[in-house]
């Protein structure tokens, strides 16, 4: 046979094929034959001849007998049942013998599992709001950038203009001017979300308050809310038609069915026939309305309140969102004023990105609710990842007893491979238990999780996707956990297991150490973030806010009671109220105000009020330079309010009947007002709110008007002692609440009858201002102390190895005289070393975050060093505590029974 | 043929000698099904043998007659020789052409 250098081989491809289908057992003798048939072929035939023989004969081959498997007598080893039978016999056993060990790692397993599952849960559930709508894909939420003197801002407001006194909306005819935008929806909202408060519906002698909104026409075509009566399609068509939720249609109808067609008198002013019913919208929508009027209606019938109207468009879809978004402001902008010195452009959300991005940065949503839900699923793997390293840290530990087991395998025969999988097989067991017992947590922690966070989360059995992830959970933690013990227990050389002579070498160590450590960086940052979130909170709600707001009672003022009762101003009814009110018992003042003080979030800037004024500024002042783009925030009061709410007067004096001017030309304003209008002297300066020009009279000290996210604003204050719009406040006598509430209902039922009696302590309203604040102080807080505890179980962990391998070394030194003392500090030393190394990685980091976290309140408390002191010494005590138990063990253990062996 | 090739009979190396002997056209993969056939019937046995050189180190199955298949194979050549043999005398040039 000539060898020449290039052999004639046989076409890959076709040998590919025959290794593919070919049974095992037969590969050999007929690739065998066919290759040397190939080289006769090439000798007698030539190459190519050759070659395409031999592709030839492997299609040939392709017959049921080459094809099929050999059934073997000879078990496979990857199908050997008894071998699994065995495994899982040792790991129960192991189980078993070993309960603390078992315990410890099921049980911290199962916190970091449930701790997923939770903010999986509610994740889930963020992620799947807003998102029933069928047409979601298509609706974008139109939001404007302002850029005004190179500020810019953004906001969901829609853009409107005042031209020749008239109100407009530029962008309402969209519709005919872009072929690409099929449907425009307006949706109202008012000083909050859905309107600030609810409104009075009547029928017959029924009489409720409910809280809605007002949306245009398109509303239901492109929004899915279920319509349980009439055509949603023209149900907000007429100025006269409201669409009412089943709770509303039962309330005053009993069914949905018997609510069409009838009249509903709204705040006994105008009459709206009812044209929908709709589905009790649920917490899936971030929209909330129990009703909604016809948006026409409230512009021409009731007035503007507000200009908060969110757009939102239906867009064809396949329509490129750039070139709309330019059709769009092109046609907006040929409406605008071009001299106006605020430049609008509009741009387009997804409306189902909007409840998680909310937040404006330079005009462009972005951030928001998003970030929560970014920080705490990362707090959720951190949590998994930290019970995962205990396990392996458990598992390393007590890997020198089990190591012997490993050797006697390795001896008798097994290989790496089904080491491995046998190591795998056990961590599986483990977290399929631990899933288990977190389940069962779940279920019981999730009604108090739902209370706390206001959510209807359960857990969704039916679902195929939640068992998907509870496996894919499962498979995780059992390999991640179990990944180094089965990794480095199957690599151990079994003479020198068996010798006894096993080392872990320093590099292992230092692992184990390293992510011990790291486990307590994580438990310290969210320790110090537990604390700096709660002492914020409870200092937000504890500090003074320069007024009274215990015992204080707000209500609004509505119905007959908003008549100012012409001539006869003093026998109207809101002073017949406050008159009799007063003589009741438990009320010590009474007083109204335009809005409500805890929450004042009506601010104007000096483009607000052009309607009014005829083109000029709706605050002025002397001495006021143009464009000084200052927000005010007007409030008219009557002359007691400063009593009521016991208000601070730094400079001047306070509104007084005693003076006949103040109820026309006096006005307040508080310090922060002074310093940004730059008055020196303000005191008899002029001023003007709208068309009311007047002095200033007084000064008040800086007072909280609303949450304190923000820095106080200047406030203007002025007496309208005869104008009954906004709120009454109303200052019980301390310890009488009950006695003035039912004073309060008494007369509130024979002065303004058709009005249903609501009222609204400030104090609790106040504290809703941080309800997201105290949800995040539980959330964690709990998630401190689940780190810190899966932490100390994972140093426990760690200490019990080191005690074991160290066994003989203590004996010997007790023997030669060691003190318990001794042996405790020789074997905590290093751990606590470990702990404040961690403390030193983990206090920038946690002062880090939280620095950017205080950020967000304009009132703040400081990071002071206590903080991190006390993070640092809570892990170390609970560090040295957990240590402490376990070394003290070994300490006192005989050590005749440690060097008996042997 | 397994039993003429007597211990050197293994795939290429019966269909060689088929076709050398029978000027018959064959194909590898007929010569190998019928060989697991026979195997299946119990006719052949075979064993793999020593690794060679000259299949790149691949084992060949060399296949050897088993005393059933021996007798099978009589049994076949006695039956042919009876219908032989009952033929009138007249056909047998005939017929042998």
């Amino acid at each position: 046979m000539n060898k020449s250098d290039s052999k004639p081989v046989p076409p890959r491809w076709a040998t590919r094929l025959l290794h593919w289908y070919c049974a095992p057992h037969l590969l050999e003798e007929v690739q065998g034959d066919l290759e040397e048939e190939f080289e006769y072929q090439v000798q007698h035939a030539g190459l190519r001849k050759a070659r395409l023989d031999y592709a030839r004969n492997i299609v040939e081959f392709i017959k049921p007998f080459a094809i099929k498997r050999k059934t073997s007598s000879t078990p496979d080893p990857l199908l050997n049942m008894d071998m699994y039978k065995h495994y899982f016999t040792v790991a129960a056993r192991n189980l078993v013998l070993h309960k603390s060990f078992s315990a410890i790692n099921i049980v911290g397993l199962a916190l970091g599992m449930t701790c997923c599952l939770v903010i999986f849960l509610w994740i889930k559930d963020e992620k799947s709001i807003d998102n029933f709508h069928k047409h979601g894909n298509k609706l974008y939420n139109v939001y404007e950038t302002v850029n005004h003197n190179n500020v810019i801002t953004g906001s969901y407001a829609t853009t409107i203009r005042y031209p020749e006194g008239r109100l407009q909306i530029p962008i309402a005819d969209v519709k005919q001017a872009v072929p690409e935008v099929e449907g425009i929806a307006f949706y109202a909202t008012g000083y909050e979300l859905p309107w600030g408060y609810p409104e009075t519906f009547q029928f017959g002698d029924k009489a409720y308050k409910f809280e809605g909104s007002r949306a245009s026409e398109d509303f239901f075509k492109m929004f899915s809310y279920d319509i349980l009566a009439g055509d949603g399609n023209t149900a907000l068509k007429d100025l006269s038609s409201i669409a009412i939720s089943r709770k509303m249609a039962e309330m005053f109808f009993g069914t949905p069915e018997k609510a069409m067609g009838k009249t509903l008198r709204y705040e006994n002013k105008i009459d709206f026939v009812v044209t929908a019913v709709f589905e009790n919208v649920t917490s899936l929508s971030s929209m909330k309305f129990e009703f909604l009027l016809n948006w026409e209606s409230q512009m021409t019938r009731l007035g503007w309140a507000s200009n908060i109207a969110r757009t939102t468009l239906q867009i064809k879809e396949g329509a490129d969102l750039g070139t709309v978004e330019t059709k769009i402001n092109r046609f907006v902008q040929a409406q605008l004023d071009p001299n106006d010195p605020r430049k609008v452009s509009l741009g387009l959300q997804l409306f189902h990105d909007q409840y998680l991005v909310d937040n404006f940065i330079n005009g462009k949503p972005k951030g928001g609710r998003i970030k929560f839900v970014n920080i705490y699923s990362g707090v959720g793997v951190f949590i998994l990842i930290i019970a995962c390293i205990n396990f392996m840290n458990l598992a390393t530990a007590r890997s020198a007893k089990r190591a012997k087991e490993v050797g006697v395998r390795k001896v008798v025969g097994s290989s790496r491979e089904s080491l491995i999988g046998q190591f795998f097989g056990e961590s599986m067991v483990l977290s399929f238990l631990a899933l288990l017992l977190s389940l069962a947590l779940l279920h019981l922690l999730l009604p108090a999780f739902n209370a706390f966070t206001s959510k209807n989360i359960s857990s969704p059995v039916s679902e195929p996707i939640y068992w998907i992830v509870m496996l894919c959970l499962m498979l995780f933690t059992g390999l991640v956990a179990g990944s180094y013990p089965a990794l480095f227990l199957s690599s151990l050389k079994p003479v020198k297991i068996l010798k006894g002579t096993l080392r872990f070498s320093t590099r292992a160590i230092w692992i184990r150490r390293g992510l011990a450590g790291f486990q307590f960086v994580i438990s310290i940052v969210l320790i110090i973030v537990a604390i700096v979130i709660s002492q914020q909170t409870s200092y937000v709600q504890n500090t003074h806010l320069g007024y009274e707001r215990e015992n204080l009672i707000y209500m609004r003022i509505e119905g007959e009671l908003m008549n100012a009762g012409n001539e006869r101003k003093n026998y109207s009814k809101y002073i017949q109220f406050k008159n009799m009110a007063l003589r009741m018992p438990g009320i010590a003042m009474v007083d109204r105000s335009s809005e409500a003080p805890h929450a004042m979030s009506f601010v104007v800037d000096e483009h607000d009020g052009l309607m009014e004024t005829n083109g000029d500024d709706a605050i002025q002042w002397e001495g006021k330079e143009k464009e000084s783009g200052i927000g005010f925030k007007p409030m008219s009061v009557g002359f007691d309010f400063l009593k009521t709410l016991d208000l601070k007067v730094v400079e001047g004096r306070g509104f007084s009947r005693a003076f006949a001017t103040d109820s026309t030309d006096a006005f307040m304003v508080n310090e922060e007002a002074v310093k940004q209008m730059g008055m020196k002297d303000p005191i008899g300066k002029w001023i003007s709110a709208w068309n009311k020009k007047g002095h200033i009279i007084g000064i008040l000290k800086d007072y909280h008007t609303h949450s304190l996210h923000e820095p106080i604003k200047p406030l203007i204050l002025d007496v309208k002692e005869y104008e009954y719009f906004g709120v009454m406040i109303i200052r019980t006598e301390p310890g009488k609440t009950k006695e003035a509430l039912a004073s309060l209902e008494k007369v509130y039922k024979e002065v303004n009858p058709n009005y249903p009696f609501a009222f609204q302590f400030v104090d609790q309203e106040y504290e809703k201002l941080y309800s997201n604040e105290q949800v995040i102080t539980k959330l964690s807080n709990a998630s401190a102390v689940l780190a810190i505890m899966i932490s100390c179980l994972g140093l426990l962990g760690l200490v019990m190895f080191a005690a074991e391998q160290r066994t003989k070394e203590f004996g010997i030194r007790k023997v030669l005289g060691a003190t318990v003392t001794n042996i405790v500090s020789l074997l905590s030393k290093d751990f606590l070393k470990l702990v404040l190394v961690s403390f030193c990685i983990a206090a920038p980091i946690g002062g880090y975050c939280m620095y950017e976290w205080l950020q967000r309140f304009a009132f703040r408390i400081d990071l002071s060093w206590w903080i991190f002191a006390f993070a640092g010494g809570t892990a170390l005590l609970i560090a040295f505590l957990t240590i402490c138990a376990q070394a003290f063990q070994s300490a006192v253990a005989n050590p005749v029974q440690s060097l008996r062996s042997e | 043929m397994v039993a003429i090739l007597d211990g050197d009979a293994y795939g290429v190396n019966i269909m060689h000698e088929i076709m050398q002997q029978t000027d018959r056209s064959l194909r590898l993969n007929q010569v190998h099904a019928s060989l697991h056939r026979l195997e299946e019937k119990g006719m052949i046995t075979s064993k793999m043998g020593e690794p060679t050189s000259a299949r790149g180190g691949r084992r060949k199955r060399m296949f050897t007659i088993t005393v059933y298949g021996r007798q099978t194979l009589k049994h076949i050549q006695h039956l042919r020789e009876n219908l032989w043999n009952m033929m009138p005398s007249s056909m047998k040039p005939i017929a042998g052409v």
